[in-house]
């Protein structure tokens, strides 16, 4: 909301200066989004009064004027505008002088003929937002007088952050008031005087409030016989400061005093309702009005309208109808002050999407005992500034009186909760500044009268809040508390999962972190299984590719590769969440998952390597083991049958029937289709399943003080042997003694038969007890070679 | 006789003079003191010799074997050092070469900053919590005392899945689900993603937050402004200025919004601060009653503060980072950065 600091000071004398006003502001709850001052930068700009006005020789488009600034001869100056004549008094920027943005203005030469200044548009002057030739000002302005006292440029404007709990503050007199209780000065309303005539009001018209549930309070006056016109200068320039587009004086003038006391007005053209009668009601489902800015609207039956016997010609609070508009042909004025309930505002507001002023005042509460006042502000107004007569008394229907609030305040509360002790007295005195009025006094608590503009006050803790405001934040110490835990847990995982992404980041990878949008349409591009085509669609998404929550973040990554596709080296991981929806709860179940893509070279270009390799299948493999490793999960493999991945290269994770996760080459279909390098790799492990699974138990095991002896042993078996189902085979040979097996070679090539491969195999053999003998060793080494001949048909080489 | 031991000492050193490797001197130690060597010839024939020589020029053999051994022993010494010298002159390396290393990683700034920032937390005594990002709107909003019709639903620009079910806007929900779980008292940090309309160059759809919940039987408002100033000047540094300023939230009463001093500028003013020379970084607030009613907790017997703060903004200003899209964009040469 923009306020002028000059305008606010007609309602309470500030005593301090602008800046300080907009600290301690600040320090009250308003925040202060921007100060500007408007005419800070204009300097030397004066009225100067236009003597006389002659043809260029040398320029059709220009004329030569004599200017009178008050000062020593009137000024010759040039002028491309042409709205002005002889007599019009006008900005006259003289040598020397500043216009907003740090225009300098010179005496110059303009198509041979000395210009000694500059007579100024609005624009020019940043009072309008453009303008038609120069801004002419009333007759009555004095020559030579400063242009930025003229146009009230002498200003400061803030931009203040009114807080939805606050529409008291969103008006001047709402400003002053917190700003008068605060500095202890008193507020000066102004003083509204009306003529009505002997003819009374109820004669011509009448009010029916047939929803008082939504219309507590409705209030109505009629003048006739106004005379609609522009508004006065000071009018206009106050609605400009605040924003606001001026109409006419009739509208203007409601729009005037909802700036200032922030109660919204609204006036129909009498003769055109029918009946001359106001029916506040429901509208009928499907009834349609058409409101202000020309829109038809359809409406529902719990939306509020102002009707006439026969229509509606308003959508109550909100905006006004088109059909008894306020226009030049205006004689007679219906004007309507009203107290409308909050929520019904709120809610015709949002379904029409109509956020308007008057909306925006009423949704956050009016003041149901400023009805009257605001009638009557307006009316004497229009007086002033249209004429006509005022009809004699006011239809002021209030069928549910809007009691006052009453909360207590127990004074030890006070310094309980904010842990400062604050003196009874200057917490009461606080609150009677503030309007409220102490009522059922004892010594240690006090009933509150809460004012009637005060809606969010209604707990003791609203009152502690208006004390700590005042007595201020700053002031209140900062001291640690004593922090008892509770002994549940609420996330036992966290600590986990930032345990593997350090593993991960420790090992060369580069931790992503992406929206978590996704699309059924991609899942589908990189043939996921239809289960992951199950989504939670959102209702109102940015954009058709961002129009469901991922179920994978394999896409994600990809992306990244793509995005990155220049770089020669991918390795990249991301942890977070996946949405599943679960047709048995309201909410998807969510789980956590690390997906990681390998892609491009697995070492950097450096002197000390010979040659770069690229990532392969073990790479990625080597990387998972190391997390289920460190978890100390025991798992299988299996062959994985992932349509997204290389047939021959990609594997699921499992752990008894759970599938903990899967990787693999991506399918070379799929690589050309994203345009992205083939040699990439990509894993999504289920984090959650990870960390559910019970640890495996760490015991000590004795360390042998015997030695150690090793044996190697070749071996030529068929190429579709795995080598895990040796290794597992062998594994329970020796009974502990057994200690280790390495796989340090596996050949397939020229060396062996096409389908053979040879398998390099070392043994250490060692045990608790004794020292083994050759003849023991032997033995066992024996026996490896029997298993081996039996269960895989293996030749030793 | 003596002639001639006095000729193989001399042909001896001069020989073991000019040796210049090891295998040479081991050689000459064999010509001259080996069994066969020529030390050992000339003491055989020391029978022939009359028997009062004899000690005399067993002596004086020795004695020239002892002198032979110990230039050999000098001899070798020299070699050896010298050649410890050429082999270390040969292995000299370029020791400004780079380490043989494939690098290590880059953990996401946000999770830099989110570790830090609950180490922090953790430090004072809270715990962690975390709840689901897509949520109802009975945790969002209504429990933390915001009914539909409440305007400061306005300003959330909620993500809709379905009638009564939204993304997170914030991580507050997870107040209400952890103070249903448990009894006071409860100490909990919230770190988290949440999602609001809004995509621009200062806005991203998708957003992490930080909320902090404490409650006991006697949490004041000056803990919650002495647990945030401590938090700052952790994480911010000592120098770093505080101001709470009052606000409103629907969950919080008093509530407040806490400024730092601009952390560019110094609280001189900047761009970055428009000028103010504060930056706004948190909301918070002693926990409303009616929240405490929604929970379950007895406002009488209990009062607690609550928290919440951008961690995105928080690693902007930590890195100087110009615009929150760079967070979730993914470009590998932003991510190497940090």
């Amino acid at each position: 909301m923009k306020i002028s600091l000059n305008w606010l000071k007609e309602y309470c004398n500030i005593p301090v200066s602008a800046k300080e006003l907009a600290e301690q502001m600040t320090m009250l709850g308003l925040e202060i989004e921007s100060m500007e001052e408007p005419g800070k930068e204009i300097e030397n700009v004066f009225v100067g009064k236009i003597l006389d006005i002659q043809p260029h020789p040398q320029a059709d488009k220009l004329v030569i004027c004599k200017t009178d600034i008050g000062k020593g001869e009137p000024l010759q100056i040039i002028c491309g505008a042409k709205n002005m004549k002889a007599g019009d008094k006008v900005p006259t920027a003289i040598d020397g002088a500043i216009l907003p943005g740090g225009l300098k203005i010179t005496r110059r030469k303009m198509r041979g003929i000395d210009s000694f200044g500059m007579m100024c548009s609005g624009a020019e002057l940043k009072v309008e937002e453009d303008s038609e030739g120069l801004l002419i000002l009333p007759p009555e302005t004095p020559i030579g007088e400063d242009i930025k006292k003229v146009l009230g440029l002498d200003d400061v404007i803030f931009d203040i952050e009114i807080t939805p709990n606050r529409g008291d503050w969103a008006s001047y007199i709402g400003l002053a008031r917190e700003l008068s209780a605060y500095y202890n000065i008193p507020i000066t309303l102004p003083q509204i005087q009306i003529k009505e005539v002997e003819k009374s009001v109820s004669s011509v018209s009448s009010v029916t409030i047939e929803c008082p549930d939504y219309c507590p309070r409705y209030a109505g006056r009629v003048i006739q016989n106004v005379k609609v016109a522009p508004s006065p200068d000071w009018l206009v320039r106050k609605l400009l400061s605040a924003g606001q587009r001026p109409i006419n004086n009739i509208v203007d003038i409601t729009n005037f005093v909802l700036l200032e006391i922030g109660h919204p007005l609204h006036a129909f053209d009498f003769n055109k309702l029918n009946e001359n009668r106001i029916i506040v009601r429901l509208a009928k489902e499907n009834e349609e009005i058409k409101t202000l800015d020309g829109e038809l609207r359809k409406l529902k039956a719990n939306q509020m309208v102002i009707a006439d016997a026969i229509k509606p010609q308003a959508l109550a609070g909100i905006m006004g109808g088109a059909d008894s508009e306020v226009d030049d042909n205006t004689i007679n004025v219906f004007l309507e002050s009203a107290y409308f309930d909050p929520i019904s505002i709120r809610r015709t507001a949002r379904a029409h999407n109509l956020l308007t002023e008057a909306a925006q005042h009423f949704q956050r509460g009016a003041d149901p005992e400023m009805v009257l006042w605001a009638i009557n502000r307006a009316t004497a107004l229009i007086q002033e500034l249209a004429g006509g007569e005022v009809l004699q008394g006011i239809l002021d229907e209030y069928p549910q009186k809007i009691e006052r609030k009453f909360v207590k305040l127990r004074y030890e509360r006070t310094g309980k909760r904010l842990g400062i002790n604050i003196e009874q007295n200057f917490q009461k005195s606080i609150l009677i500044n503030l309007g409220f009025a102490a009522k059922d006094e004892t010594e240690r608590e006090v009933n509150f009268i809460v004012p009637s503009w005060r809606h969010d006050v209604t707990l003791e803790e609203d009152l502690i809040e208006e004390i700590a405001r005042f007595y201020g934040y700053d002031k209140v110490p900062n001291t640690l508390p004593k922090i008892r835990q509770s002994s549940a847990v609420f996330d036992a995982s966290f600590k986990k999962i930032h345990n593997i992404r350090t593993l991960l980041v420790h090992k060369g990878l580069t931790e992503c972190y992406s929206w978590t949008f996704s699309n059924p349409e991609i899942m589908q591009q990189l043939k996921f299984p239809d289960n992951y085509l199950n989504m939670v669609v959102l209702q109102n998404p940015l954009s058709k590719n961002l129009s469901t929550m991922r179920t994978s973040i394999i896409p994600n990554l990809l992306a990244t590769a793509q995005k990155n596709h220049l770089e020669d080296t991918i390795s990249i991981f991301e942890i977070g969440p996946v949405f599943i929806p679960d047709d048995k709860n309201i909410l998807p179940e969510e789980k956590q998952k690390i997906g990681i893509l390998l892609s491009g070279y697995a070492n950097p270009r450096l002197w000390c390597y010979n040659e770069r390799k690229h990532y392969d299948f073990f790479d990625l493999k080597g990387i998972v083991e190391d997390i289920l490793n460190m978890l100390s999960i025991t798992y299988r493999i299996e062959g994985s049958e992932f349509p997204l991945f290389h047939p021959g290269q990609s594997l699921k994770i499992k752990n008894q029937n759970k599938e903990l996760g899967y990787l693999g080459k991506i399918s070379p279909k799929v690589a050309h289709e994203l345009e992205i390098n083939e040699n990439t790799f990509i894993g999504e492990l289920n984090l959650n399943d990870l960390l559910n699974i019970p640890l495996k138990k760490k015991v000590y095991k004795t360390i042998s003080e015997f030695p150690s002896t090793s044996r190697d042993l070749a071996i030529l078996v068929d190429r579709i042997i795995p080598v895990a189902d040796i290794y597992t085979s062998l594994k329970t040979i020796g009974e502990g003694i057994l200690q280790k097996i390495e796989i340090f070679d596996v050949y397939t090539g020229e060396q062996v038969p096409k389908d053979k491969k040879s398998i390099a195999l070392g043994f250490t053999f060692c045990s608790n007890e004794k020292t083994l003998t050759d003849t023991e060793i032997d033995a066992l080494v024996n026996e490896i070679i029997n298993r081996l001949q039996k269960q895989f048909d293996a030749q030793i080489r | 006789m003596i002639k001639e031991l006095e000729k193989i000492k001399e042909q001896a050193i001069k020989k073991i003079e000019e040796a210049q490797s090891t295998d040479l001197l081991e050689q000459i130690r064999v010509e001259f003191l080996g069994k066969k060597g020529k030390i050992t010839e000339v003491l055989k024939k020391l029978g022939t010799l009359p028997a009062e020589e004899r000690p005399k020029m067993g002596s004086i053999a020795n004695e020239i074997k002892e002198i032979i051994t110990n230039s050999i022993q000098e001899q070798y010494q020299i070699i050896l050092e010298k050649e410890i010298q050429k082999k270390i002159e040969e292995e000299k390396i370029d020791i400004t070469l780079p380490g043989r290393t494939c690098g290590i990683g880059h953990m996401h700034v946000i999770n830099q900053v989110m570790s830090e920032i609950t180490d922090i937390f953790i430090q004072m005594g809270f715990q962690i919590a975390s709840g689901p990002e897509v949520e109802t709107e009975y945790y969002n909003f209504e429990s933390l005392n915001t009914p539909d019709d409440h305007p400061a639903r306005d300003v959330h620009d909620t993500f809709y899945v379905k009638p009564g079910v939204v993304l997170r806007t914030h991580t507050s929900p997870v107040q209400m689900r952890v103070m249903e779980k448990t009894k006071p008292p409860v100490a909990v940090i919230v770190p988290g993603r949440v999602y609001r309309v809004d995509n621009d160059a200062s806005h991203s759809p998708m957003f992490n937050q930080m909320e902090g919940l404490l409650v006991d039987e006697d949490i004041t408002f000056a803990d919650l402004k002495g647990t945030l100033m401590y938090f700052v000047h952790k994480f911010f540094g000592e120098e770093t200025a505080v101001r709470f300023r009052p606000h409103y939230f629907p969950f919080t009463e008093p509530s407040a919004e806490m400024d730092i001093s601009c952390t560019v500028c110094k609280g001189k003013g900047c761009r970055v601060c428009k000028n103010s020379g504060w930056l706004e970084i948190l909301g918070c607030g002693m926990v409303h009653p009616r929240v405490f009613q929604y929970a379950g907790y007895d406002n009488e017997k209990y009062q607690g503060y609550a928290f919440g703060f951008g961690i995105d903004r928080m690693a902007m200003l930590k890195f100087s980072i110009p615009s929150i899209n760079l967070l979730f964009d993914n470009n590998l040469k932003f991510l190497e950065q940090f």
